[in-house]
C-alpha cells in the first residue's frame, strides 16, 4: 500500500459552533469534513479512510457516542491508523480514562485556545505519520527478508540433489534414487511426527532431515568403480570396502564440520549409521536400539525398501508386497517395532510411487 | 454596540474570548451560530417531555458552547442544570430553567443587537 497524502481533519460534534470553533483553526491548511452525530463521524470515516490525518471527537453526541465511535474503531481496525483526539466539557477520571483506553490519543478541554490545540494537533499527526512509515518500512524488511531466506532455501536444496547426485551419476543408476529417499522419509516423518510426538520432531527439523536423508550414500564417491560398478554380486572382502561408504561419508562431512549447526548432525547421523540395525548386527558402530539416531532408522528402512523394489545388475526388483513381507518380517533389514508400525501406515504411499502411479517430481519441487 | 459591550452586557468574559479568536469579525460569527443552535429548544422541550437523558445531552450541548463563548453567565445556569440532570433529577431541573431562560434569553437578545 503506497502512502497517500492525507490531507483530511475530521470533526464530529453536534453543535455546529463547537465544530467551527476548531474548523477556523485548521481549515487554511487542510480539508474539513464534519460529522454532526457519531453515526455520520462513522460513515465519514469508512468513507474517507484513506485520507483522514486526524480526527477530533465529542463525547456527547446523538445516535451514537464519541465512546461508540472509539469502539468501532478499534473493531474495525481505524484506530492503529487514525489519531483521535478527545474534546470534553469536563474532565472527569472515568470518561478520561475510558477514552485512552478506547485508544484516543489526547483530549482536549472546553474552551481550548487555537494555538494550542494547532500544536498539540500536529504533534499527533507527525507521530501517526511516523509510526506508519515504521510499520510500512518493517513489514517491508520482513518481506524481504522472507524472500530471501526462501530463495536461499531452494539454492540450498538445489546444491544438495547436486551434490548427492554425483554419486548416483557415476554409478549409472536412473538418478532418482535419491529423490524417492527424501520423499519416503518425508513420508515416514509425517507419521513419526503424528504417531510418536515423544520424539519432539520439530516441522523445521522434519524439512532439514528430509534434505539431510539426501547425502545418505555421499561417501560412496570413495569407493572405487571396481567395486561401484561391478556386475554382480561382491566378494566378501568387496563387501566390507563397500560398507566403508559410511564412514568416508563423515569423513568427508568432518572436513567442513559445524559443530553448532543442526544440519550438520542430520547429514552424519544419516550418512555413518544408516546401515545399522536394532539388534546391533549392523554397522559400521554395531549400534542397538535407541542408540541409532531415529532420523538414521528412517533412512534405513526406506533405503532398504527402495533397493527390493529396484531392478540391480545382480538380481530383478521385488513385487511391492513382496518387500513390504521381508523388511516387516525382517528378512532384509531389522527394524525397530516403531520403524515397523510407521511402515505399515506408509505403505500404501511408498507403492503408489514404486509402481509409478504417482510423480513424486511434482510433491518434491517446494 | 461593540462586542465588548455585548460581553459585558450578558455577563461574559471579553478579554478570553479575544485572546481565543482574536478577532472581533470571527467572534460576531461564531454568535450567529450561536443564535441558530437549537439545544436550548430541545432543553425546555426535553424537560416538559420529561426526557431527562436527551434534557442532559441538550444541556451539555449548550454549556460547551457557552465555555466555547466565554459566555460566563449562562455557562453557569447551564452547567448547573446539566449536572442536576446528569443524575437524571428533572425537578431540580424544572426549577432552575427559569434563570437558565433568563440567561439564555439575556445572550440571544444581545446577539440581535450585536448584529443589527
Amino acid at each position: 500500500m503506497e502512502t497517500m497524502e492525507k490531507d483530511t481533519i475530521l470533526i464530529a460534534d453536534d453543535a455546529e459552533l463547537n465544530r467551527e470553533m476548531i474548523k477556523f483553526i485548521f481549515e487554511e491548511q487542510y480539508n474539513i469534513i464534519e460529522a454532526e452525530d457519531g453515526e455520520q463521524a462513522i460513515n465519514a470515516i469508512m468513507e474517507n479512510s484513506d485520507k483522514i490525518c486526524l480526527m477530533f471527537l465529542d463525547l456527547l453526541m446523538p445516535k451514537k457516542s464519541g465512546l461508540d465511535v472509539l469502539r468501532f474503531m478499534n473493531d474495525a481496525d481505524y484506530i492503529d491508523y487514525i489519531p483521535v483526539i478527545m474534546i470534553t466539557g469536563e474532565a472527569t477520571d472515568e470518561t478520561d480514562e475510558k477514552a485512552y483506553e478506547y485508544g484516543a490519543s489526547d483530549i482536549i478541554y472546553k474552551p481550548f485556545a487555537p494555538n494550542v490545540v494547532m500544536r498539540r494537533a500536529k504533534n499527533i499527526m507527525e507521530l501517526f505519520e511516523h509510526r506508519i512509515y515504521l510499520e510500512r518500512k518493517l513489514e517491508k524488511r520482513t518481506r524481504q527478508l522472507r524472500e530471501s531466506r526462501e530463495k536461499l532455501e531452494r539454492n540450498n536444496e538445489f546444491l544438495i540433489n547436486a551434490l548427492s547426485s554425483v554419486v548416483e551419476f557415476r554409478s549409472l543408476e536412473s538418478g532418482e534414487h535419491i529423490q524417492r529417499v527424501k520423499y519416503f522419509t518425508q513420508l515416514f516423518l509425517k507419521y513419526i511426527m503424528k504417531m510418536y510426538p515423544q520424539y519432539g520432531i520439530t516441522n523445521e527439523q522434519a524439512i532439514l532431515i528430509v534434505n539431510a536423508s539426501a547425502l545418505h550414500d555421499i561417501g560412496k564417491i570413495a569407493i572405487p568403480d571396481s567395486i561401484l560398478l561391478k556386475p554382480g554380486r561382491l566378494t566378501a572382502e568387496e563387501f566390507e570396502e563397500m560398507k566403508k561408504h559410511t564412514i568416508y561419508g563423515c569423513e568427508l562431512l568432518e572436513k567442513f564440520k559445524q559443530e553448532d549447526n543442526e544440519f550438520y548432525h542430520y547429514c552424519y547421523d544419516i550418512c555413518r549409521h544408516h546401515h545399522e540395525r536394532h539388534d546391533g548386527n549392523g554397522y559400521p558402530d554395531q549400534l542397538k536400539g535407541d542408540e541409532i539416531p531415529i532420523w538414521a532408522q528412517i533412512v534405513s528402512v526406506v533405503d532398504v525398501y527402495d533397493a527390493l523394489v529396484s531392478k540391480r545388475v545382480y538380481k530383478d526388483p521385488f513385487a511391492v508386497e513382496e518387500a513390504a513381507r521381508m523388511i516387516m518380517e525382517g528378512e532384509c533389514g531389522i527394524f525397530s517395532p516403531e520403524m515397523i508400525d510407521c511402515f505399515k501406515l506408509a505403505k500404501q504411499e511408498l507403492f503408489a510411487v514404486t509402481e509409478g502411479k504417482f510423480s513424486f517430481a511434482d510433491v518434491m519441487v517446494k | 454596540m461593540t462586542v465588548q459591550e455585548f460581553y459585558e452586557e450578558v455577563g461574559g468574559d471579553y478579554n478570553e474570548i479575544m485572546t481565543r479568536l482574536r478577532t472581533e469579525e470571527r467572534i460576531r460569527k461564531f454568535a450567529g451560530m450561536f443564535t441558530r443552535d437549537e439545544s436550548y429548544k430541545a432543553l425546555v422541550q426535553c424537560i416538559n417531555d420529561g426526557n431527562a437523558e436527551d434534557a442532559f445531552r441538550a444541556a451539555h450541548t449548550m454549556k460547551g458552547m457557552c465555555q466555547n463563548m466565554a459566555f460566563t453567565r449562562l455557562y453557569q445556569s447551564s452547567h448547573e442544570i446539566t449536572e442536576v440532570l446528569r443524575g437524571k433529577d428533572l425537578e431540580s431541573a424544572k426549577q432552575m430553567l427559569d434563570v437558565v431562560t433568563t440567561d439564555y434569553n439575556l445572550v440571544i437578545a444581545g446577539i440581535e443587537k450585536l448584529l443589527a
